[in-house]
């Protein structure tokens, strides 16, 4: 008697945790034991065609990404595309979302919300689409640029690396928006006012004051814009025309094309912690900058 | 003075206004978001085999084609219900994660709360791999298979609607529901009659993303699809790696309708304001 009160005290105690269960338990089997899955069969000895756990457990995938300069160039080209992307989408971006954090008329604050995320919530297959029309030699541009006689011939707009950027920055550019908005809209404006009052210009005031202020928006967008970017596969494959080899790319190609799934796996293991490394190293570094702020 | 007559006053507008330069940047920054966009509305409607400068008119010969193709139809059709299905599982197992996350307070609540949102975080073409991989491994027969795509796409949907739902939930004074409890409620009433109609918004905004996410995935998709199991974005790159067909932009005209009357609900249904500094992928 005394026992099946403490067990049913016990159990309508922790009965909530059913809530969370369903969800934890899909987490645990289809996210957790995968993720770990690839790390574990990252290191096991590279055979092309098989995929089961041979248990030989080797880093040869690992030194052959570092000496073979097809895998090491992508891991840099991979990296400072995806730095020039974020620090462009920062430069277009920040005027955008100065705007939507300053617009306090509802009505327009909301379209230019819905317009962002519109954008950014649409198929990225279709607005890269829009983006080839656009940039193919048979494009827009080159087209309307022969109609006037001011080329030539084509200039090439794609399938290299100025095609993989413009399209990784249209593909990001909501997000680095969105990340500055909140931070933006949270600088008192009586900060602004009050360096006004005293007599600096527009742009003093912007530059002195509203920019430190931002920073801690900057610092997000900026990572979030390079986490995206260096893990994107479709943008490099239609804007690159396979041409600008970046990670995910190599990814796909060993797993799918060539069936070497130690590699591969590899190689995604080595996008990940690269990609997680320049986040930690660049968050540090940019506390540091803002004066621990951000 | 009138309020009214304050906001005209210079001096009072001179902090909050933006000067030229800003909104020289912010129609830049609409430029690289829109132009892409319109023109694919344009080559889903131009007259001719391709979209060429000048054009060459408009014509509905393409939307036509779309209801015609056999490819990007059944990809649109197959795109549509996937994202249903997604979006049905996601709320469920998504508002009720939320419930305990934003409820109870245990030991571990930080780390599972960074567990339901690190798919945000995974690079997708990753997660697909590892899911691929998983699938053939494990020998449960889900590789290219239509639940196994559901399962990946749930995943990275979910992380939207725990953390829409969980907003919803913290603006929620709990006294209420407590207050229907001691009434008399049973907790399943008191969640259904009191909290549920208060906090529908931010579980309907959630699901409107699980959709719509559902819709647009890529990364995960391309390691599941099969010719029978295309879903559009798929079916759309492998036409793009070979032509522009102005069939695939009829069918990239429907996406962007469902996607912009998508947002216009959810900008109904809460303030939008709250996904600025929001991490969503």
């Amino acid at each position: 008697m005394e026992l099946s009160g403490k067990i049913k005290r016990i159990y309508i105690y922790y009965r909530p945790i059913f809530l969370v269960l369903p969800a934890f338990i899909i987490f645990l089997i289809f996210f957790v034991i995968p993720v770990a899955g690839l790390f574990v069969l990252a290191f096991d000895k590279p055979v092309a065609g098989v995929i089961d756990i041979q248990a030989q457990w080797t880093f040869k995938s690992f030194v052959r990404i570092y000496s073979r300069s097809l895998y090491f160039d992508a891991v840099v080209t991979s990296v400072s595309l995806a730095a020039i992307v974020s620090f462009i989408a920062l430069i277009i971006g920040y005027p955008l979302a100065y705007l939507i954090a300053k617009t306090e008329h509802v009505g327009r604050n909301t379209f230019l919300m819905i317009l962002v995320l519109s954008a950014m919530q649409l198929d990225m297959v279709i607005r890269l689409f829009g983006l080839m029309v656009l940039f193919g030699d048979n494009g827009i541009i080159n087209g309307a640029l022969l109609y006037y006689n001011i080329i030539e011939k084509p200039i090439g707009l794609m399938y290299n690396r100025l095609g993989v950027v413009v399209g990784l920055v249209q593909f990001s550019l909501p997000f680095m928006i969105l990340s500055l908005v909140g931070i933006i809209r949270g600088i008192p404006p009586a900060v602004v006012e009050a360096s006004r009052s005293l007599g600096a210009t527009p742009a003093k005031a912007f530059w002195n004051i509203i920019l430190p202020l931002s920073m801690p928006g900057i610092l997000a967008g900026t990572l979030l814009v390079f986490a995206l970017s260096i893990s994107s596969y479709i943008v490099p494959a239609l804007m690159g025309g396979w041409k600008v080899m970046m990670m995910p790319l190599h990814i796909y190609q060993q797993i799918a094309e060539m069936g070497k799934w130690q590699f591969g796996s590899a190689l995604a293991v080595v996008l990940f912690c690269t990609s997680l490394i320049i986040v930690l190293v660049y968050q540090r570094v940019a506390i540091r900058f803002a004066g621990g702020r951000a | 003075m009138s309020l009214k007559k304050i906001k005209k006053n210079k001096k009072f507008r001179e902090v909050n206004d933006v000067g030229p330069l800003i909104k020289f940047g912010a129609v830049i920054a609409l430029c690289v978001l829109l132009i892409p966009v319109f023109i694919v509305v344009l080559t889903g409607l131009n007259a001719g085999d391709h979209l060429t400068f000048p054009p060459e008119g408009l014509s509905t010969r393409w939307i036509i084609a779309f209801f015609k193709s056999e490819v990007f139809l059944s990809a649109f059709l197959f795109s549509f219900g996937l994202a249903l299905i997604t979006m049905v599982i996601s709320t469920i197992l998504g508002t009720m994660a939320a419930i305990f996350i934003t409820r109870f307070d245990l030991p571990g609540m930080v780390f599972l709360r960074a567990l339901f949102l690190s798919p945000l975080i995974l690079p997708g073409i990753v997660l697909g791999l590892a899911l691929y991989v998983f699938y053939i491994t494990s020998g449960s027969g889900l590789a290219r298979t239509f639940p196994g795509m559901v399962i990946g796409h749930v995943l990275v949907t979910l992380p939207y609607v725990i953390g829409t739902v969980s907003a919803a939930l913290f603006n929620f004074d709990v006294n209420l529901e407590q207050a229907a409890r001691s009434l008399g409620a049973s907790p399943l009433q008191a969640f259904r009659k009191v909290t549920l109609p208060n906090i529908s918004n931010g579980v309907m905004a959630g699901s409107i993303f699980a959709f719509i996410v559902s819709s647009g995935q890529f990364d995960v998709s391309l390691f599941m699809a099969t010719p029978g199991n295309t879903p559009l974005p798929i079916a759309l790159y492998w036409s793009l790696r070979y032509t522009f067909e102005p069939t695939a932009a009829a069918a990239g005209i429907f996406a962007i309708l469902l996607v912009i009357t998508s947002m216009l609900i959810a900008a109904k249904l809460v303030n939008l304001k709250k996904f600025s500094g929001v991490k969503f992928s």
